[in-house]
Formats: structure tokens, C-alpha cells, sequence
């Protein structure tokens, strides 16, 4: 495991050095949200300190500062993902992302929307939403190892507008192939948009290579910012969407009846957006820019592999992931005849922090997982063997004390 | 850390008692908390103004358990008029702990609140 040099940029992570409950904090809960580095932390200060101020409205110096900042944040996100920069719409999280999109589509009565039981509830209620217009939603299934069932997108209705599934499954760690999906979908007339939440911040994503219309993420799950998100729009279709918020900054002229809309990406920014946000994800951008990509992922892929392999070695474990194809370092776990919520208790006093319950997929978790909640460890750069260790030695503790394996 | 006392109940919580459907009851409820997947069911046989028996079905955590099962022995024989006044104080003290954490006050609530809805179903008779 030596794609990056982990003891060094743990240094970067000042929460990491807390104690938690008289223990060494072992952070584990990465795909709820990611630990931000000081080079975002201390950069959102000096956005405060320097360049305050409103963007894209006044043109005095502070303001031409700001608007700078701001766009250079989308030029870094448009390069992070190879789009162009007005194809990047900023929002609050990947849940507007999908909201923004559910209602701007062009969906009407009998259209099909195909999302699937991997999803998380923000990729599922939107477009559950619909159905009082007549819109038909699909759920396409998984298999025993989770991966999804690809036949069922070769087989699917003309009828289908939009195809639309997450990338990595926040809950079993499947990580779907999303550009044969898309290029199955496209075949076949429907739009592909790709629930990227849990994989922009793991692995390289190319939304030309992957061919998607439109890509979602959090800024917050990558070393970002809280409340600063992504839409990706392939610029090519964005005429066909309809506008969403509407307000200041989204048009070109307003006379009281008639309304030039702006171009995207501003058509989709009404109101004073999240300055702070946008630069500090361009920071952090920077920051997974420096250690390279390609060295996370496969940093990842080793951590996931280990905690998969020891996490196996424990009796009394029933564990959900790290069967599909493809996965991440993302393990779903009950212990046998412990409630998840007890188990993410015994483990926080021991400063473990680990997530339970439903993951917000509650109907993959009781239909596909068939329990009523789950542990889940998710991990990510600046976790170690050794963290992985000490969780595992935990674990087997909590199975001999309390399970019923 | 006063939660750790629930601990204790380890016991109670795997073989917790008034648990399991009755022959017998007037009214039943649900109890449901999204972010757990804590679900039971209350099972409410009445006597007049009181309570003669309260039972429970259905699976959660250590602390929604020990709760839903203490308040169901406890309720045994008390006024229906006493059940809508009830709150997490209450809880704690059948628990015997003086604090809950924010994150598992549900825990400790779901019950309660199934069983306050279905004194509040069966009405003023």
C-alpha cells in the first residue's frame, strides 16, 4: 500500500489527532463525509480574510476577486472531471443535484424513469415525486453479489427517458459500470445521469469516457466543504431542460413581460450562490490533484481489499459488501444478535466511528440485505492497516462479549 | 456515559418481557424509526379507565428495547389518562439514567410514542 504516503498527509488532517473517548479517533464514516485537510480549512479562512465579497454583480476589486475565485473553482472542478467549465452547475449537494434535474427533464406522462435498488433516497424519492404526472419508475434489480442486473437495460422500454444509477452504492460499495450502462441507454434513446457521490472522491471519473448527460456529487465527501455540490450537464442537451430556481443571476434581461434566460451554467444558479464552497472544493480538488487520482484509487482498492479480508476472518459477522465485480472501502456489517446501532455504540466508546442504520437506502437494506439496519465502515486516504486493525481487534471483542454468533 | 447502565440489560433484551402477541388485546400500534429500523408493535388490552395489559412485538436496539419492554411492565394496571403526560423522563427513570444522548433519544422513545397513539386511538370511553 505505498500509492501514497499515508503517515504524511494524516498530518494534514488536524481532527485526526483527536482523542475520542480516551482512544486515538479511528474515523470510519468517510461515506457519510469525508475529514477536510488544512489546506481547505485554513483556505476558507483566508477566503474570509481576502476576497469576501459578492461575485459576478459589483465590479469593485473585491468583488472582481471573488468572481475570480469562483470561476477558477469551476474551471478546477470542469478539469477534475474533463468537462467543460459551463457544463458544471454548483449547488448545495448531490441530493439538489438530483432534485434540480427532476424537475427541469423534459418527463411527461408515460415516460419511464429506471433507477435501481442500489440507490441511495435521494436517487429514488425525486423521481418517485414524478409519478403523480404519470411518470413510471422502474427499479432495476441486483443479484446475490449485488452487481446490477445488465440485462435488464438491454431489454428495457423505448419508453425509458432517463436511466439513472449511482456509481458506487453507499451501502454494499458495488461499483456499478456505468459507461457500458450508459452506452446501452444511449443505444436505446435514454438519458444517463450517474449519482457520482461515493466515486469522485475514490476513483478518476471522466464524464466523457463514462458518455453520461448529466453526473452528481457532494463537495463535502471529497475533502470539501459542507453545502457545495455538482451537477454535471453535457452542454448538448441542456436546451431541453427547463429552468428550476429562479431569481437573481439567472438571466440575461428582465422586462416586466419579457424574460431572456442566462446560458448555462448560470441559468441553473439563481440567488447568491456558496462562494466559500466553490473555493474550497477547488481546494480540495488541488489537494487530491497532488497525491494524483489514480494513487487514491488504488490506495482504496488495497484498503478495501485488507478490511474485506480481515473483516472475513471474524465469526460471528454477517458482512453485505465485497463480492460485486467491482467495490470500494465500503463494508456493510451486522454482528449476529446485535442491533448495528448497539454495535456503532460499543465501538464509539473505544473512539471508532463507524455509521448504522438504514444509510438512507432503506428499501435495499430490508429487501436485498433483509435486516432492519446495518453497520457500515466506510474508509478512505488517510485511513491505515493498522486503523483497520485495531477496528478488527474491536470487533472480535464486541462478537465474544455481546453477539450470538 | 450514563447510557452505559442500559448495558446491563443485556439480559432483559434478549429475553425481554411482555414480548410477544397476545390472544387478547383491544387496539394495536406500530412503532417505527426511519433512521434505526427499529419496528415494533404495542398490544393494548383495556380495563375500564386503566390499563390491563400491554405487550410488544418486533426487534431494535438494546436501548429501544429494554425501553419498549420496562414500559409495557410498568403500564400494567396504571390510568390510560396517565400514558398522554408521559415523556422521555419518564423513560430515563424506568432506565434508571439520568441522560440520554440526542442521537439515541428516539431509541428510547419509539415505544412510548406507539403506545401513547394507541391510548390516543381508543379515545375517551
Amino acid at each position: 500500500m505505498n500509492s501514497l504516503n499515508v503517515q504524511r498527509l494524516r498530518k494534514d488532517f488536524p481532527i485526526l489527532k483527536k482523542k475520542v473517548n480516551g482512544h486515538n479517533l479511528i474515523y470510519f464514516d468517510s461515506a457519510a463525509t469525508s475529514q477536510k485537510p488544512k489546506q481547505v480549512i485554513d483556505g476558507i479562512k483566508y477566503f474570509y480574510e481576502n476576497l469576501n465579497s459578492n461575485p459576478l454583480r459589483s465590479i469593485h476589486y473585491l468583488a472582481e476577486r471573488a468572481t475570480e475565485a469562483y470561476s477558477d473553482a469551476r474551471d478546477k472542478v470542469a478539469k477534475f472531471i474533463n468537462a467543460a467549465p459551463e457544463e458544471i452547475v454548483f449547488v448545495r449537494n448531490t441530493t439538489e443535484a438530483i432534485n434540480l434535474l427532476s424537475f427541469a427533464l423534459p418527463l411527461a406522462k408515460d415516460d419511464i424513469v429506471a433507477t435501481t435498488y442500489l440507490e441511495h433516497h435521494s436517487n429514488l424519492l425525486p423521481w418517485f415525486n414524478l409519478r403523480n404526472k404519470g411518470v413510471m419508475v422502474e427499479i432495476v434489480d441486483v443479484d446475490k453479489n449485488m452487481d446490477l442486473d445488465l440485462s435488464y437495460y438491454e431489454d428495457m422500454s423505448e419508453k425509458t427517458k432517463l436511466v439513472t444509477l449511482s456509481h458506487e452504492s453507499n451501502v454494499s460499495g458495488t461499483i456499478n459500470d456505468a459507461k457500458k450502462i450508459s452506452r446501452i441507454a444511449h443505444k436505446k434513446g435514454a438519458m444517463v445521469l450517474v449519482d457520482a457521490a461515493q466515486s469522485v472522491p475514490h476513483l478518476p471519473v471522466d464524464v466523457k469516457e463514462l458518455d453520461v448527460d448529466f453526473l452528481a456529487f457532494s463537495g463535502h465527501k471529497m475533502l470539501g466543504p459542507f453545502g457545495i455540490g455538482v451537477l454535471y450537464v453535457r452542454k448538448s442537451i441542456s436546451n431541453q431542460l427547463s429552468n428550476f430556481l429562479s431569481g437573481g443571476e439567472m438571466i440575461k434581461s428582465v422586462r416586466l413581460n419579457d424574460v431572456v434566460y442566462a446560458d448555462l451554467p448560470n441559468r441553473f444558479e439563481a440567488g447568491t450562490q456558496n462562494i466559500e464552497g466553490a473555493y474550497g472544493l477547488g481546494l480540495a480538488i488541488d489537494y487530491l490533484n497532488a497525491i494524483g487520482m489514480r494513487n487514491v484509487e488504488k490506495y482504496g482498492h488495497a484498503l478495501a481489499l485488507e478490511l474485506f479480508e480481515k473483516m472475513g476472518q471474524i465469526k460471528g459477522l454477517e458482512i453485505y459488501g465485497g463480492k460485486s465485480r467491482n467495490f470500494g472501502a465500503i463494508a456493510a456489517f451486522n454482528v449476529k444478535g446485535l442491533h448495528s446501532h448497539d454495535v456503532a455504540y460499543f465501538l464509539d466508546k473505544k473512539g471508532i466511528a463507524i455509521r448504522s442504520g438504514f444509510h438512507c437506502a432503506q428499501p435495499f437494506v430490508e429487501d436485498k440485505l433483509r435486516v432492519n439496519g446495518a453497520c457500515r465502515a466506510s474508509l478512505y486516504l488517510y485511513n491505515t492497516s493498522h486503523e483497520i486493525d485495531t477496528f478488527c481487534g474491536e470487533l472480535k471483542k464486541i462478537v465474544n462479549t455481546y453477539g450470538r454468533g | 456515559m450514563d447510557e452505559d447502565k442500559v448495558y446491563e440489560f443485556l439480559d432483559l433484551y434478549r429475553n425481554p418481557e411482555q414480548f410477544g402477541k397476545p390472544k387478547d388485546f383491544d387496539v394495536e400500534e406500530e412503532g417505527f424509526s426511519e433512521s434505526c429500523g427499529d419496528n415494533f408493535t404495542v398490544y393494548l388490552k383495556f380495563d375500564g379507565d386503566s390499563i390491563r395489559d400491554v405487550h410488544f412485538e418486533g426487534s431494535g436496539c438494546i436501548i429501544s428495547t429494554v425501553s419498549i419492554s420496562k414500559l409495557c411492565s410498568a403500564l400494567r394496571g396504571r390510568r390510560r389518562s396517565s400514558v398522554p403526560k408521559m415523556g422521555i423522563d419518564d423513560v430515563k427513570k424506568l432506565l434508571g439514567v439520568k441522560t440520554i444522548s440526542m442521537s439515541r433519544a428516539r431509541c428510547a422513545t419509539v415505544g412510548l410514542d406507539a403506545i401513547k397513539l394507541a391510548v390516543e386511538k381508543t379515545g375517551d370511553e
